[in-house]
């Protein structure tokens, strides 16, 4: 059972990319709109997008841990507090796999 | 004009009095406009006028005959007194007129300091005030300067104004230490946003000896305004850089797999997408790296390094790109020099020096990279052979987005960020960084940093 992936990302080829990356990566990428019932276990966010981070909130007291994928750094203030990983544009897919394991582990 | 007429009349009237033949008076009324336009120096035609008149009277009167000798004789001290009259009036109007002139050029002058934008003060050498223009005095009203004490004393006294006041106070103790030399400084009006720009530089008498010191002040918030609003447009066109490099770079990872059946050929063009996007990659993290350091947002990790290490690492990465050129690279100093520092940024710095170094290397050159350790300070030198920056242009090198002409001039290619990088990322150590150059000679960059301090360290990065 592959641990199910929230993409939130603005930019249509950038979460194609993602998309691609969580195959590549052995998990199951989850658009917002198909996100429907069923359980999430990790958040890919563009915390800089400010549809995305209501998409977040909308998930209530379930929300699962969130890794920021994000063109502004850190201290821009833009991570949720569910965040358990904070990279920056552009970052390898290793960076991104290793993130997506500690997000999973939480 | 007034002095011709009235020593003519005077002559005129005297040859009346003496009863002159018409001929004669009109000869002395055609002396006196020579008199009166020779005599420059209105004490000397006094003089000459009363000696020649007072002699000319005597002659004239003995020689006339009869009752009018004792008569004429008895006018010549009143002769003496007129003459001494119009000459002391010459001579003071003269005297009034360059009075006048000087006056008039110190008002000029006076008109001059107040009209300019700047505030300045000149000071004795003990620091009192000499000369205060206008802007400065609404500078000092707008500053609260109190007004008495010395210049160094006043500018003291508003530190705990100022935003970071032991900064402002450290650098108001190193002016007050520094007579013989010229510093600038800006410093900012705590809560009010306001940005000052502060210059001192001593002043030399005719004999070259220490006088004082001129002081001028300027108000920098209108341009230090613009160069945030340069910044922050700097950083939202590299942020959004960010999101189609994203796609690139990301996708050129993905095309990793599939690069075997591509040929050759392909796979040349993928290598240069790949080197361009590194560079983009590069520039965009100088251009927000830059930024961040505008806004005092960098912070560093420090760690125990070891210099000697780092400048290892570094000239081993950069071995390849100067062998392409048959530039010969060399590091000089095997022994440690350990330093606390923040590895990432340290290691950053070393890359823009060697590869500054690599660029303006022309093939066949040498670069050589030396480390040592002095006492408190280890020191960098990078040193290589290259096309060098003209000496007008060193002043500037540090400055953000300055490229030296013999860079633009070979189309060397550069954003004029490295060095800029470079000096406050080693400034923030506490270091310092310095070039000597000459053009067509070669370029000496020297870096020093503090030797371990462990007290700095708060999480260690490792050597």
């Amino acid at each position: 059972m592959r641990h199910r992936v929230l993409i939130l990302e603005p930019h249509d080829d950038v979460r194609m990319l993602l998309e691609l990356s969580m195959e590549r990566l052995g998990y199951e990428p989850v658009a917002p709109a198909d996100g429907g019932p069923g359980k999430i276990d990790a958040v890919v966010l563009e915390p800089s997008w400010t549809l995305g981070r209501k998409i977040l909130k909308r998930l209530g007291d379930a929300i699962p841990p969130v890794v920021c994928l994000s063109i502004f750094p850190r201290e821009a203030g833009f991570a949720p507090p569910e965040s358990v990983a904070y990279l920056t544009k552009p970052s390898s897919l290793q960076e991104l796999g290793d993130a997506l394991r500690t997000a999973c582990a939480c | 004009m007034v002095t011709i007429l009235a020593l003519a009349g005077l002559a005129a009237t005297f040859g009346l009095m003496l009863g002159l033949r018409a001929t004669e008076t009109l000869g002395a009324v055609a002396f006196a406009p020579w008199v009166g336009l020779i005599g420059f120096d209105a004490g000397v035609v006094a003089g000459v006028l009363t000696a020649a008149a007072s002699t000319g009277l005597w002659l004239l009167a003995s020689s006339h005959e009869g009752t009018h000798v004792a008569a004429v004789q008895a006018l010549v001290p009143i002769a003496y007194l007129a003459l001494l009259g119009v000459g002391t009036a010459v001579a003071g109007r003269r005297l009034h007129a360059s009075e006048r002139a000087h006056r008039s050029f110190a008002a000029l002058q006076s008109a001059l300091i107040d009209a300019t934008l700047d505030g300045i003060c000149l000071t004795d050498r003990e620091g009192n005030v000499l000369i205060l223009n206008a802007p400065l005095r609404r500078l000092s009203l707008d500053l609260g300067l109190p007004l008495v004490g010395t210049v160094p004393e006043q500018l003291l006294a508003i530190a705990p104004r100022m935003v970071d006041p032991e900064r402002y106070r450290r650098r108001m103790a190193e002016l007050a230490e520094s007579k013989g030399e010229s510093t600038s400084d800006e410093f900012e009006l705590a809560g009010t946003g306001r940005v000052f720009r502060g210059f001192t530089a001593p002043v030399s008498d005719a004999s070259g000896r220490f006088a004082g010191r001129i002081w001028t002040l300027r108000e920098v918030t209108a341009d230090r305004e613009l160069d945030r609003m340069r910044d922050a447009f700097v950083a939202t066109v590299s942020h959004e850089l960010r999101t189609p490099l994203t796609s690139i770079s990301g996708f050129l990872e993905m095309m990793e797999d599939e690069e075997e059946g591509l040929g050759e050929t392909g796979r040349t063009y993928l290598d240069v997408i790949r080197r361009s996007t590194d560079r983009l990659h590069h520039l965009v993290e100088d251009l927000l790296l830059v930024a961040q350091i505008e806004a005092h947002r960098v912070e560093l990790e420090y760690g125990i390094l070891d210099l000697a290490e780092l400048a290892q690492v570094c000239v081993d990465a950069f071995r390849a790109t100067a062998g392409e050129k048959d530039v010969k690279l060399v590091l000089v100093g095997d022994r440690p020099s350990p330093i606390s520092g923040d590895r990432r940024r340290l290691t950053q710095v070393l890359d823009n020096l060697v590869s500054n170094a690599v660029k303006f290397t022309e093939d066949g050159g040498t670069i050589t990279v030396s480390i040592t350790t002095n006492g408190d300070w280890a020191t960098c030198v990078v040193a290589d052979t290259g096309v060098g920056i003209p000496s007008d242009e060193q002043g500037q090198i540090f400055s953000r987005f300055f490229r030296a002409s013999t860079a633009t001039q070979r189309a060397i290619p550069g954003t004029g960020l490295g060095l800029a990088i470079s000096r406050a990322l080693v400034e923030q150590h506490g270091g310092t960084i310095s070039l000597e150059s000459r053009e067509g000679e070669g370029t000496r960059v020297t870096m020093t940093l503090p030797a371990q301090q462990p007290e700095e360290g708060t999480h260690a990065v490792g050597a």
